[in-house]
């Protein structure tokens, strides 16, 4: 080709910056006005400026500090929403492994049942399930200890998981595992030293989400804890609207806190999050 | 370094049954190749062998001992893969190192092992690469190399060759023959390649459809083909095979096809009039003076350097003839053609068997 335009081309770029700048902009505009906000004087902040006549940080220091009736907890409740983020990421990343590994590398009888039960969970929404759970927990006498809600979390991510690994897990050579067999590993060694390190892009997208869906939970975290030094802090943000005078600079403030680890999480992975999340997707 | 006996053996899929009781021995110290086309149930057989495929029925032995309930592991044998199953994410040390390391050996004899397998596979300068850092040669080696570090009793083949480009590939069929002679180790190598097979093996077993059509060396199966499947299979370019009637009278033997007699040598099998095959392999023809032998008309030349192989039309049937060095004749040309009857073969037509 002598030149690398053409109005076809033109076109097809047109079109998608057609769709894609409205989407952006209905994706930008929540965090805009969160950002403004969290940086707008008590005041000033519903004054309908595109940008806060003296803007400041102050709000930051306020979160930061404790400095307000609705924030005494908030260092031990970041620490509870990340203590069950992490929690819930780690045990999921486990129990999928363990299971993807077991259904497609080891076949084992019945694995096909489990994916199907895997996927039927899918088709009944987590908020339906938020009160068979609560009554679960109850039971247990769980209600009011964050591994309420890190069970919680890791019952509703896992089947997800389970399924995506599972279909990664398909990809590798078999006769990977055949050679290991020769090779004299036993199933437990072949898990170790050649599954898991083939898997670990799959694995860290998986974990990946099953962390931050934990982190951004707020009905499990709601309904199962009540505490104020055991909820995690997405509900603390709920009982900011509690009042009738909301204090929306603090609120927006510390929603801007909350929003910036998984935003941080999800750029340091992002190269697993594309491939893993969709390797198994379509037959290649 | 070790025998291997095959009982009997059977494999089936469900119902589906792939091999039919299958029985021959392998020497120790021998090169044994398992030919035959694609789904004949040769790698399924070199499967039982290596532990990866359950044995339906029989027994397979190595030295003597009962392998059939034994793990591949305790079986002691290493096997390439046609796609070389590297370990993607160790380097070419750690998956030469991996069986031994499993195995807990010493951390010094394994470097020892290593460096030595290394050195007969030139891949001294490979070792802290990775396998996608390697081309597909280098990558068979390291495959190699991975199986002649544990220093087993049987080495399996399966296929080993055929993700590999022409040139490479006969340049690692002698490398293999190499490492067999200098190792010794009983080897058991799967192809569907006929040239493969002819030139590495001790002794060939071809297979077809889960039986074994004949077991013999190179030349027994290439002179002595022992049914129509094995004389078709073995050699490039293929056997020639006309169908005939068999026709003995008068003393001298010839299979009457297309309105020509093939000449044969005297044989005890066969009666007259009996339907047959009649082989005759490329090279054994030769051609001679136009008006003289049986008249055929040329339809294509093929020069390849050192021989040409011509196509001929005979009575409507086309007939592969390979003459040594480089000729005259043009298409369209009619020529005369000498057949050697001693190196004719025939065949009945109903059972495919040898008549001798």
């Amino acid at each position: 080709m002598s030149r690398g335009f053409s109005w076809r081309k033109v076109s097809t770029e047109a079109q998608l910056l057609l769709v894609g700048i409205p989407v952006l902009l209905w994706t930008l505009i929540p965090v805009y006005h969160l950002l403004l906000f969290a940086i707008s004087q008590r005041d000033s902040a519903t004054s309908g400026r595109l940008w806060p006549a003296d803007p400041t940080l102050q709000n930051f220091g306020i979160v930061l500090g404790q400095k307000h009736f609705y924030l005494t907890h908030f260092w031990v409740q970041i620490g509870n929403s990340l203590l069950i983020a992490v929690a819930t990421g780690l045990i999921t990343l486990f129990v999928a492994t363990c299971a993807a590994f077991a259904i497609s590398r080891l076949k084992l009888r019945g694995g096909r049942t489990v994916l199907n039960l895997a996927l039927i969970t899918y088709f009944i929404p987590a908020a339906f399930l938020a009160v068979p759970m609560y009554k679960t927990m109850a039971n247990y006498g769980l209600l009011n200890n964050r591994w309420s809600m890190i069970l919680a979390m890791v019952t509703i991510a896992a089947p997800y998981c389970i399924w995506v690994l599972k279909q990664a897990s398909d990809k590798l050579p078999w006769e990977l595992d055949e050679a290991a067999r020769i090779d004299g590993a036993s199933p437990l060694q072949l898990f170790r030293l050649v599954y898991v390190p083939l898997m670990v892009p799959s694995l860290v997208a998986v974990g990946t989400y099953a962390l931050l869906l934990a982190w951004n939970e707020y009905l499990y975290g709601f309904l199962l804890l009540s505490k104020e030094n055991e909820i995690p802090l997405a509900v603390a943000l709920g009982n900011f609207l509690s009042a009738d005078d909301s204090p929306w600079e603090l609120l927006m403030a510390t929603g801007f806190i909350y929003a910036l680890p998984p935003a941080a999480i999800y750029y340091a992975f992002k190269r697993y999050m594309v491939s893993g999340l969709t390797a198994g997707a379509v037959k290649s | 370094m070790a025998s291997v006996s095959f009982r009997n053996i059977q494999k089936a899929f469900g119902k589906v049954k792939v091999i039919h009781g299958i029985s021959f021995d392998i020497a120790d110290g021998e090169f044994v190749v398992l030919v035959g086309p694609s789904g004949c149930g040769k790698s399924t057989l070199l499967r039982m062998l290596a532990g990866l495929e359950e044995i339906s029925g029989g027994e397979i032995l190595v030295d003597d001992r009962v392998v059939n309930d034994l793990e591949s592991k305790d079986r002691d044998i290493a096997m390439v893969f046609q796609s070389y199953a590297l370990y993607p994410h160790m380097t070419v040390r750690e998956n030469m190192a991996f069986s031994l390391k499993l195995r807990k050996a010493d951390a010094r004899a394994t470097a020892e092992r290593v460096a030595t397998a290394a050195r007969i596979l030139n891949l001294d300068a490979l070792l802290d690469r990775f396998p996608r850092e390697l081309s597909g040669g280098q990558r068979q080696r390291v495959a190699m190399g991975r199986a002649i570090v544990r220093d087993p009793k049987v080495f399996l083949f399966d296929e080993p060759l055929s993700n590999l480009d022409a040139k490479l590939r006969v340049a690692m069929r002698a490398e293999i023959k190499a490492l067999h002679q200098r190792l010794k180790t009983t080897t058991v190598y799967v192809t569907h390649d006929q040239i493969e097979a002819m030139t590495m093996a001790d002794r060939i077993v071809v297979m077809h459809d889960g039986i074994v059509e004949q077991i013999g060396t190179p030349l027994q199966l290439f002179d002595h083909p022992s049914n129509l499947f094995v004389a078709q299979f073995i050699g490039s370019p293929a056997m020639n095979v006309f169908k005939g009637t068999l026709r003995r009278g008068d003393g001298t033997c010839r299979v009457e096809a297309q309105g020509i007699a093939w000449p044969l040598t005297e044989r005890e099998g066969g009666r007259e009039g009996q339907p047959v095959h009649y082989g005759i392999r490329p090279g054994d023809i030769s051609l001679v003076a136009p008006g003289e032998g049986i008249a055929a008309k040329v339809v294509v030349v093929e020069p390849t350097g050192a021989e040409t192989e011509l196509v001929l039309d005979v009575g409507g049937e086309r007939l592969i003839v390979v003459l040594h060095g480089r000729t005259e004749v043009q298409p369209e040309q009619t020529v005369g053609l000498r057949i050697d009857a001693a190196k004719a073969h025939l065949f009945d037509e109903g059972s495919g068997q040898r008549i001798d």
